[in-house]
């Protein structure tokens, strides 16, 4: 019992980081429906970006963070100003295609710039921690779950009440009436792909504080991948809540089962998912029969 | 004044060649190809060997995204699948060359038809994402089943011999793949101009269309992605013999992807645009290196190697945003342009 306790709880703790890339993903399909191949990209970037700040200043570990959500904005506009409004009215294969040369080039862009060893991510909280009973949490980790919550809670007050947030809504629901309707599509785009950033930003700092940086980083990006699909493309809680479904799969899967699992068992339960619901668990079910 | 092919019957629609034009041009290209390796050094037919293998495996991935419009990420695992069971076979079973490179496909075809059926309910980037997830467990499973694949250590394949004839050299090599290479784009091309390659099509300008207009989807897309998985295990088997050496890092998930952006180069559903591509791309990575070198070795190794890295997602992005049509596209403006030649149209 205790093992799976703790295989769980550390689990789960992995699982935050998926899930906080997979809302991600999940945002950009839901506003532009394109998938960006680049989040963990994104992500291992602005984690140096935090790297170099933090070792040029010493800031707390909010404050870090602040600077770098700010930072990851400023990113995320840039990205699709630059990469992704061009491509708009081509299909979109084509700009899916487009984020895998950017996630091609920000990888050699990061480890031209800082190397290819891997560091640590100096902050406040390092090694710090607080035991539950037989479980002991890192400070980092309790964090990532808070601020898993915090985005979810964030992202649903966003897109229920903010006029941005209903505006995006409508777009995603059909974009050239929402148009019609005078909502700025380009605009919402742009503050999809800022918006996503910030959540890469936000998972970034974490996972440089728990696991440290190296020029791997961006696979996590990939092994998101199982989290946005298990929970349907298109939505951004099921994006989450798969995310820790997926932490958790991977772990008890590794500790009962065998040894490498955790590489995989994530995608062999999205090939079994998707045969029975293609559309994830949480996905909007589009009803086409040929 | 010329003003355009005119087809005028069913017949001429679906030829193989359009014109006597043709024709000739395809006769100077055999020609030049059989006498290439007597006048190219080792080390260039080499990398010319290694170029027609990849296009082997890309025109079998255009056949599946480029002309049936189903985008899959999973090529790098349909190449290991096919380098595996040739290398198995050769190394541990002493099975013949000529026996291992079908054995390969069919093998990567079987699997093929494994990822096709739950593709029959999937639809664009559901799809790519679950042959992305393929290519991850493949390499997984080869891993894992030293029993057979020898693990993490790879297995060395024996030298390339064809009826008792040994193809110690690269050049003598190069013609084995040179008939590989001319039957797979035949099949390619026949494929594409029969009763299959219309249905393809069918499928991918509108899948709910193609049904309604006869076409059984689910078939045809499982013979799609049957067919294009075949293509990649023989390339794989090839692979195998090319470099004498599998292992899981040789067919790596950024394979899938460098296939993918090879037919966007090259122009999407064209079999000649998928050779292009594959010259292009491969060729640009050996311009770069010439160039790196060039340099004296002034930048390190591992910036060399990011540079590169570098410039290949620039290319991409920058052929996808100026030229979605790829280089074949870019060919056909010109042809049109000089023969319509002083009119625009």
């Amino acid at each position: 019992m205790d093992y799976f306790i703790l295989l769980s709880v550390s689990g789960i703790a992995m699982g935050v980081i998926y899930g906080l890339i997979g809302m991600g993903y999940a945002l950009i399909f839901k506003a532009t429906s394109v998938v960006n191949f680049a989040q963990g990209e994104v992500m291992m970037l602005i984690s140096y970006m935090a790297y170099s700040i933090a070792s040029s200043w010493t800031l707390p570990f909010w404050g870090l963070l602040v600077v770098c959500v700010a930072l990851s904005a400023v990113v995320g506009l840039l990205i699709e100003r630059v990469f992704i409004r061009p491509m708009l009215g081509q299909d979109v294969f084509s700009t899916v295609m487009v984020t895998i040369g950017l996630a091609v080039m920000i990888r050699a862009v990061v480890v031209m710039i800082w190397g290819a060893d891997p560091m640590v991510l100096p902050t406040d909280i390092g090694d710090s921690g607080v035991e539950f009973g037989l479980v002991f949490l890192y400070t980092s980790q309790l964090y990532a779950i808070g601020l898993l919550a915090l985005c979810v809670i964030g992202m649903w007050a966003f897109l229920r009440f903010s006029r941005m947030g209903v505006a995006m809504r409508a777009t995603a629901a059909r974009e050239t009436t929402a148009l019609l309707m005078g909502i700025n599509v380009t605009r919402v785009y742009a503050l999809a792909w800022a918006i996503a950033a910030v959540i890469a930003g936000i998972a970034g700092v974490l996972l440089g504080t728990i696991y440290g940086l190296g020029p791997d980083m961006w696979t996590q990006g990939l092994r998101a991948f199982p989290a946005v699909i298990l929970g349907g493309l298109d939505s951004v809680f099921g994006a989450a809540i798969s995310g820790i479904l997926i932490g958790l799969l991977e772990n008890l899967s590794e500790g009962y089962i065998g040894q490498g699992l955790k590489e995989i068992s994530g995608f062999l339960v999205i090939l079994v998912v998707l045969m029975i619901r293609p559309y994830g668990l949480f996905g909007t079910p589009e009803i086409e029969r040929v | 004044m010329r003003t355009g092919v005119i087809q005028e019957s069913y017949g001429e629609l679906i030829s193989l060649f359009r014109n006597p034009t043709q024709i000739y041009w395809t006769w100077a290209l055999a020609i030049i190809s059989l006498a290439a390796p007597l006048l190219l050094t080792s080390h260039v037919t080499s990398m010319v060997n290694g170029m027609m293998i990849a296009a082997v495996g890309v025109i079998g991935l255009n056949l599946l995204t480029g002309t049936t419009g189903l985008i899959s990420f999973g090529h790098a695992g349909f190449l290991a699948v096919g380098g595996y069971t040739a290398a198995i076979l050769s190394a541990d079973y002493g099975i013949a060359l000529w026996l291992c490179l079908p054995a390969g496909g069919l093998m990567a075809a079987a699997f093929g038809l494994l990822v096709g059926i739950p593709s029959l309910r999937l639809k664009g980037l559901y799809l790519a994402i679950t042959t992305l997830a393929f290519t991850i467990i493949i390499t997984h499973i080869i891993l894992s089943a030293e029993s057979i694949t020898h693990g993490s250590a790879g297995i060395s394949t024996p030298k390339p011999a064809i009826f008792g004839l040994e193809l110690a050299t690269d050049k003598s090599f190069y013609y084995l793949i040179l008939a590989i290479l001319t039957l797979a784009v035949l099949g390619s091309a026949n494929i594409k101009r029969s009763r299959i390659g219309r249905a393809f099509l069918a499928i991918r300008e509108q899948d709910i269309a193609a049904r309604a207009m006869g076409v059984p989807v689910a078939r045809y897309k499982l013979y799609a992605f049957v067919v294009s998985s075949f293509y990649a295990g023989v390339a794989g088997a090839l692979m195998a013999y090319h470099i004498r050496f599998v292992n899981v890092d040789s067919f790596s998930l950024i394979l899938s992807i460098e296939a993918v952006s090879m037919i966007i180069v090259g122009g999407l559903g064209s079999t000649a645009g998928a050779v292009i591509g594959v010259v292009f791309v491969l060729g640009l990575a050996e311009v770069l290196n010439y160039v790196i070198n060039l340099t004296g070795g002034s930048l390190g190794s591992l910036s060399a190697l990011e540079l590169k890295g570098f410039i290949y997602g620039l290319t991409i992005v920058l052929f996808l945003r100026f030229e979605p049509d790829g280089l074949i596209g870019i060919y056909r403006e010109y042809k049109n342009r000089w023969i319509n030649w002083p009119f625009r149209y």
